[in-house]
């Protein structure tokens, strides 16, 4: 697997920190599943020596759309990207979400947690009931609310200050949301088959670790596909610096195993 | 030109190989390792090892430190379920051995000897657990009895991986060189310690082995002095990430060269070396790598 230069045909800030960048790339594109990762060299030299992993948050025909949150030095290079430039990315990584048909699914995106669920949706929902609950500190910083919505798909937000939606946790509206309602399932958007509340048979989450494991907590034993989002060396799998214990003992190397795996079955 | 590289009884295709850890077993780059001079496999113990606890990888500037913790799945599975596949690389296999006590590498090196794999590189970059934990290899005395276990218990190539950890591995590589041993690897990661900023060790490990473009003065400076004291080939490791740093280890002494860290940013890194040796060595005009290795010595 060679690395590529792939061009980037638009770089933008959606909101304080957070950028998106869609790469004209056309092999990625085809080939890329849902859960699925590029790692991303971020400068040309060797500092900063490592790739930085990035979920593939969207694909159009041949250009994928990566959606980041600058954490520190190797994103903030990453955010200095223009429309024009090349990237030389690697992928695609790991190995892809489960493709589930006739599921009641819902989504749980935490901030940034928001990006990769959207590759998600697109692909999961013709097959599958779907619900989408996205949380975030404030209404400035929810993402992809109207990508999500022009799916079709029930969108149900929660904020920290209340300045949007639910006022709390996303973890929080998402046993709300599965304590509260019944089994059946109202249809919704354009004749799309999609649930709004209702017990989900499979849930996909993403966001910071302490959200993962307080939504497994919470959910408890109806069980979570989480997207693990930690410390890599390669992505490739040929490294062993990814490790995530698993319960019963030994790790996952979610580069590989990953990086959606089952959050029941792991510790957080 | 002929690009091969004979050590003990053991010919490679050409001089670069993927170093100890950072290529898994060779198998899911097939086409790379095929290209390459060999593989060399990531540590093998004789029980299953979990490895340490996460986060095992720190990046600083210019390299970066792991804490893998040697995990790998045992001598047994190992033979049963991962040799079948790289018996079927196109390149030469190296199995690299560590183990827990000084016997146990004798026995990793006797129950290998009836594998289909070619050689054998000893890691003594372990800690002595028995001995209070200081690594094997900071002992000349403890690299002579390995090697000479090692040595009788096989009759593959046996490499001899050097740490140059408060130890001067030209004294370990003459212990190496007199128990018997083809050659050396020069050199393992070096011991570092990152902390999280709260006082805290960052790695689930505590401590960590330095690699990368940091470590390359270093380990040059290391093999221009091995290769110097010692007979035998000396394999250069340590921070090379260009087909430049390749030609520079060459010329320090080192008759192959090791690729590790830069495969973990491409893992074709390890084939652009060889890409770029051979190009090297064609527009030079080479017979074979005799201009080159040792060269350092024989201008100044
Ligand atoms: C599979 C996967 C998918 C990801 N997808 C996205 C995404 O779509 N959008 C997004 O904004 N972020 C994503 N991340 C997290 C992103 O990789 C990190 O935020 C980024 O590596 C931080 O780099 P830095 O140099 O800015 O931070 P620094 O903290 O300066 O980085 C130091 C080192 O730690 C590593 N690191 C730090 N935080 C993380 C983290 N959370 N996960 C992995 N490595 C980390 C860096 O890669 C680097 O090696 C993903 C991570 C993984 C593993
Ligand atoms: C993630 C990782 C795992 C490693 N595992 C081993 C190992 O199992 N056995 C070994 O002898 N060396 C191991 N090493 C050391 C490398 O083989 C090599 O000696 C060292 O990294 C220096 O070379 P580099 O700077 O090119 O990486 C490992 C290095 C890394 C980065
Ligand atoms: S990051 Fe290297 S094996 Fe997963």
């Amino acid at each position: 697997m060679k690395p590529a230069l792939c061009l980037v045909v638009q770089a933008r800030e959606l909101c304080t920190g957070i950028f998106s960048l869609w790469l004209e790339a056309s092999e990625t594109a085809h080939r890329v599943k849902p859960g699925q990762f590029l790692n991303v060299k971020v400068s040309n030299g060797p500092d900063p020596l490592l790739r930085r992993p990035i979920s593939v948050c969207d694909v159009e025909r041949s250009r994928v759309r990566l959606v980041f949150r600058v954490v520190g030095r190797g994103t903030a290079m990453l955010a200095r990207v223009r429309t024009g430039d090349e990237l030389d990315v690697l992928g695609p990584l790991g190995r892809p979400a489960p493709e589930l048909h006739h599921k009641d699914i819902m989504l749980c995106g935490g901030g940034i947690g928001t990006a990769p669920l959207l590759f998600l949706a697109r692909r999961l929902r013709r097959a599958n009931r779907m619900q989408v609950l996205l949380g975030a500190r404030t209404k400035a910083e929810l993402l992809l609310v109207r990508e999500f919505r022009a799916l079709g798909l029930p969108v149900r937000l929660a904020t920290d200050d209340g300045s949007a939606g639910y006022r709390g946790v996303v973890t929080e509206l998402v046993e709300q949301q599965v304590r509260s309602q019944g089994p059946e399932a109202t249809s919704q958007g354009r004749g799309r088959r999609s649930a709004v509340g209702g017990k989900p048979s499979a849930v996909f989450a993403c966001g910071p670790r302490p959200m993962l494991a307080d939504l497994v907590k919470r959910l408890d034993p109806i069980p979570v596909w989480g997207f693990v989002e930690e410390r890599m060396g390669c992505g490739t799998g040929i490294c062993y610096c990814c490790a995530l214990p698993k319960k019963g003992g030994g790790h996952v190397r979610f580069c590989e195993e990953g990086p959606v795996v089952k959050l029941n079955e792991v510790v957080l | 030109m002929n690009p091969q590289v004979t050590i003990g009884k053991t010919t490679f295709a050409n001089p670069v190989l993927a170093a100890s850890g950072t290529f898994e077993f060779g198998l899911k780059f097939k086409s790379v390792a095929n290209r390459l001079g060999g593989v060399v496999t990531k540590a093998i113990t004789l029980q299953p090892r979990v490895g340490n606890p996460p986060p095992r990888i720190y990046e600083f500037p210019g390299g970066m430190l792991n804490s893998v913790g040697l995990e790998n799945p045992g001598f047994e599975v190992f033979c049963r379920e991962v040799v079948p596949h790289t018996r079927k690389l196109k390149c030469r296999v190296v199995v690299n051995i560590a183990g827990a006590t000084v016997d146990e590498y004798g026995e990793l090196a006797a129950r290998l000897d009836s594998e289909p794999v070619d050689a054998l590189e000893v890691n003594v970059s372990c800690p002595n657990v028995k001995e209070g934990g200081a690594l094997f290899g900071q002992q000349p005395s403890v690299v002579e009895a390995i090697t000479t276990l090692a040595r009788r218990r096989t009759t593959k190539t046996v490499i001899v991986k050097l740490t140059a950890n408060f130890v001067d591995p030209v004294e370990t590589a003459k212990a190496a060189e007199a128990a018997g041993a083809d050659a050396v690897t020069t050199i393992n990661t070096l011991f570092g310690l990152a902390l999280d900023g709260n006082g805290r060790p960052f790695l689930g490990g505590r401590n960590g082995g330095v690699s990368g473009p940091a470590l390359k003065p270093f380990a040059l400076f290391c093999v221009d002095r091995v290769a110097a004291a010692v007979k035998i080939p000396v394999i250069g490791c340590g921070g090379i990430m260009s087909t430049a740093d390749a030609v520079d280890f060459l010329s320090a002494g080192a008759r192959m060269v090791q690729v590790g860290t830069a495969n973990l940013v491409n893992p074709e890194a390890a084939l652009d070396v060889w890409n770029g040796l051979k190009a090297h060595a064609e527009q030079n005009d080479l017979g074979n790598w005799d201009a080159v290795v040792g060269r350092t010595r024989r201008r100044s």
